[in-house]
């Protein structure tokens, strides 16, 4: 897995590339945990993941409790078929903020609190 | 090009022993995925199956043996005549069946790999025995599956 990241004004963008498995997860865990606390609006770029397991879909979602507690801001987009196969398996895709491209991420506002899961 | 000979009729039994290392879990997924694809699951049962396998794997090197990686993970798949069945074995600490029972909440970052076995198999055992701590879980071939039920 290779992690890059770019930042647009106050926004922090994190680019995921290859196999988010148990091996890789702790390593995105501290990348985004880090992205979080220095931005207040975090977005992941999902296009490039070819696999995710069950460790980092938690890591997205300790992401987002950390995101709340801060009332930082967690956005995904880019999920191709095989990330959205694998949220889907896990039930858990209703959390997120998710949109198609990075525009609709940037432009993306916080969710009404009432909507989140 | 048609295949000459149809999945029910391939055949394969495998054992391999691993340490208990994360390091391991990539080798033993591209193993699955391009089985499982020989045979003639679609991506999405593929990979499916494969994050149930990498589910049950990542569940005794965390749970059975803490991260120990002394300990040894015993991992075998078989074909049968309308299945394959995949059966890991540890000697780590057994699962506690209320973590294997537990409905997960939604913002729960854990507890997974059990919902994910037992969505992508057709069956999923627990089982200890003098071996050690089993589980085995069977997926219908494609083709071995019975026809859907239709409206009653």
């Amino acid at each position: 897995m290779n992690l890059t990241a770019r930042t647009i004004e106050s926004t922090r963008i994190i680019d995921v590339d290859g196999d988010v498995d148990l091996r890789a997860s702790p390593q995105f865990r501290k990348f985004l945990f880090e992205a979080l606390k220095e931005a207040p609006k975090v977005i992941i770029n999902l296009t490039a993941i070819r696999y995710i397991d069950s460790s980092g879909i938690a890591v997205l979602i300790e992401g987002l409790q950390e995101s709340r507690r801060l009332k930082h801001q967690l956005v995904l987009y880019g999920m191709n078929t095989r990330v959205n196969n694998v949220f889907k398996l896990t039930r858990v895709i209703q959390i997120f903020q998710v949109v198609d491209t990075e525009e609709q991420a940037l432009a993306a506002g916080i969710p009404d609190a009432s909507q989140q899961g | 090009m048609t295949d000459p000979v149809p999945a029910t009729e391939l055949y394969f039994d495998a054992r391999i022993v691993i340490s208990a290392d994360v390091r391991f879990l990539s080798a033993i997924r591209h193993t699955i995925e391009h089985l499982t694809a020989a045979l003639g699951w679609n991506d999405a049962e593929s990979l499916a199956i494969t994050l149930a396998i990498e589910e049950a794997l990542t569940n005794k090197i965390r749970h059975a043996y803490k991260n120990r990686p002394d300990g040894r993970i015993q991992f075998e798949f078989r074909k049968e005549p309308n299945a394959v069945v995949f059966q890991l074995t540890d000697q780590g600490e057994p699962p506690d069946p209320a973590r294997i029972c537990a409905q997960r909440e939604n913002m729960q970052p854990g507890g997974f790999g059990t919902q994910i076995m037992k969505d992508a198999m057709d069956q999923v055992v627990y089982r200890t025995t003098e071996e050690g701590n089993q589980v085995i879980m069977t997926k219908y071939l494609p083709s071995g599956r019975t026809a859907p039920e239709g409206p009653q």
